[in-house]
């Protein structure tokens, strides 16, 4: 059983960080669900990337185009030789779905805070209102999105629940079971039906997370994934949620951590599934 | 009459009834004329500011209130207490009390409807609409994720409808 992570390299501990906040080759971004929690103070020198208005197509459920993301990544003094630190709130959901985005268009020097922002306030590590100064780059627009590789549609996810392969569901037991339509502690998000997509595996995005934000030890996370649901290394495997975020977490651990090649994030999701006229779904375990 | 007048006589019709603009208690009033004439980055900035005030509004030790509202509902990410006295001529006095969860908006709302609905009258607060929060913080805010930014509002409402079910009951026995 392997006692390290696939790529450790892509998680930072809060020391390393804080080590690091004044390398040039580093641009710290946080990406939250609350969307003022970065104005209330963040880490020194982190801009602020939203999944929403940053990320996000402003009209159709999408993401922004290669020249937009080109856009964002210049206002925030990033070039394609920069590494970026992610981390936001909620054991790092945002930011593990920035991370994704980013991967979307090719950005490869990516790595995520162990913990995220809960540890770094919990340590009472330097907080600031401060916005950083950016000296704006060029980012040269990336030539297409990495839909195919990282990314997995509605067919895609039709053809693996007929072709048995692996689909991990990361929402709550009650979401998968199709007792509840909404996450538990949120509100409503607008889905008609209830249950999962047939022949999901229910793996909650929070088995693979400690009580602080941390990911779990590579053994830990090899017994719940490798072990537990059989994944081999070669399997070509879909994780969806509700809209792609928490999601987003277990593909950065299957990816990354546990170093699976071939993992897309669904971010059509759950609220594209339930609401689709025809999908098919299964309630219960 | 062709269709096309048909039908613009029926949104001719419809228009006031689309249209009618709610009336506020006049320190919301207030609050919510500052905040629409704002840019959306000031705006922002007030947000925090007022966030920043809401552990200002918990309960302070001696306080008594006529009710007490402390609950964990399955659509806000944390404890929220509601703290309801109603002084002598019916105006309600809130304070409320926010678990270290709450999300920002939220905090931020709590600061803004302790101080805009500071003595009003229990049924006034009962007939505020909520459409003012879009006014406050700004479409860009207003998310799905973000729908708990109506729910301090829909708190201090049940408060004050059970405290006057409360009085009506008594008033009948």
């Amino acid at each position: 059983m392997p006692t390290e992570y696939a790529h450790p390299e892509a998680l930072v501990s809060t020391d390393w960080l804080a080590a690091h906040l004044n390398d040039p080759d580093i641009r710290i971004v946080e990406s939250n669900e609350d969307v003022l929690l970065y104005s209330t103070g963040h880490i020194p020198g982190a801009v602020h990337i939203d999944w929403r208005s940053d990320l996000q197509d402003d009209i159709i459920r999408d993401y922004i185009s290669p020249d937009k993301f080109a856009t964002v990544a210049s206002k925030n003094g990033i070039t394609p030789e920069t590494t970026i630190v992610f981390y936001g709130d909620k054991s790092n959901w945002w930011a593990t779905y920035a991370l994704w985005a980013f991967r979307l268009f090719g950005h490869e020097k990516v790595k995520v805070l162990n913990g995220g922002r809960d540890k770094w306030i919990a340590e009472r590590r330097e907080i600031t209102r401060e916005k950083p100064a950016i000296t704006p780059t060029t980012y040269p627009v990336p030539a297409l999105r990495l839909d195919k590789e990282i990314r997995a549609f509605y067919e895609d996810a039709l053809g693996h629940s007929k072709n048995h392969l692996p689909l991990i569901d990361v929402r709550s037991p009650g979401e998968f079971k199709g007792d509840i339509t909404h996450m538990p502690e949120y509100p409503q998000e607008g889905v008609l039906r209830g249950g999962h997509i047939p022949g999901a595996n229910s793996i909650p995005w929070k088995t693979a997370a400690n009580d602080d934000g941390t990911f779990k030890s590579a053994e830990e996370l090899t017994k719940i994934y490798t072990e537990g649901v059989g994944l081999q290394p070669n399997d070509d495997i879909i994780a969806y949620c509700r809209i792609g975020e928490r999601s987003s977490h277990t593909w950065f651990v299957l990816k990354y951590l546990l170093g699976y090649e071939k993992v897309r994030n669904y971010d059509g999701s759950w609220t594209e599934w339930g609401n689709r006229v025809g999908s098919p779904i299964e309630k219960g375990i | 009459m062709g269709q096309s007048s048909r039908l613009a006589d029926r949104k001719r019709n419809l228009t006031p009834l689309i249209f009618s603009v709610s009336q506020y208690p006049p320190k919301l009033s207030e609050i919510i004329d500052l905040f629409e004439h704002l840019p959306e980055e000031e705006k922002r900035e007030n947000l925090i500011a007022y966030a920043d005030q809401a552990k200002n509004q918990a309960p302070r030790d001696g306080e008594i209130f006529d009710l007490e509202d402390i609950r964990k509902d399955e659509e806000c990410t944390d404890t929220v207490g509601v703290f309801l006295r109603v002084n002598d001529q019916g105006g309600a006095h809130f304070r409320i009390s926010l678990g270290p969860q709450v999300q920002t908006l939220t905090k931020a709302m709590t600061a803004i409807l302790c101080k805009g609905l500071e003595a009003v009258p229990v049924q006034e607060i009962l007939d505020v609409e909520s459409d003012f929060v879009p006014k406050l913080v700004g479409g860009e805010l207003v998310r799905v994720r973000s729908q708990t930014v109506y729910y301090i509002l829909t708190r201090m409402k049940s408060a004050c409808k059970v405290w006057l079910n409360r009085q009506r009951a008594a008033a009948h026995s």
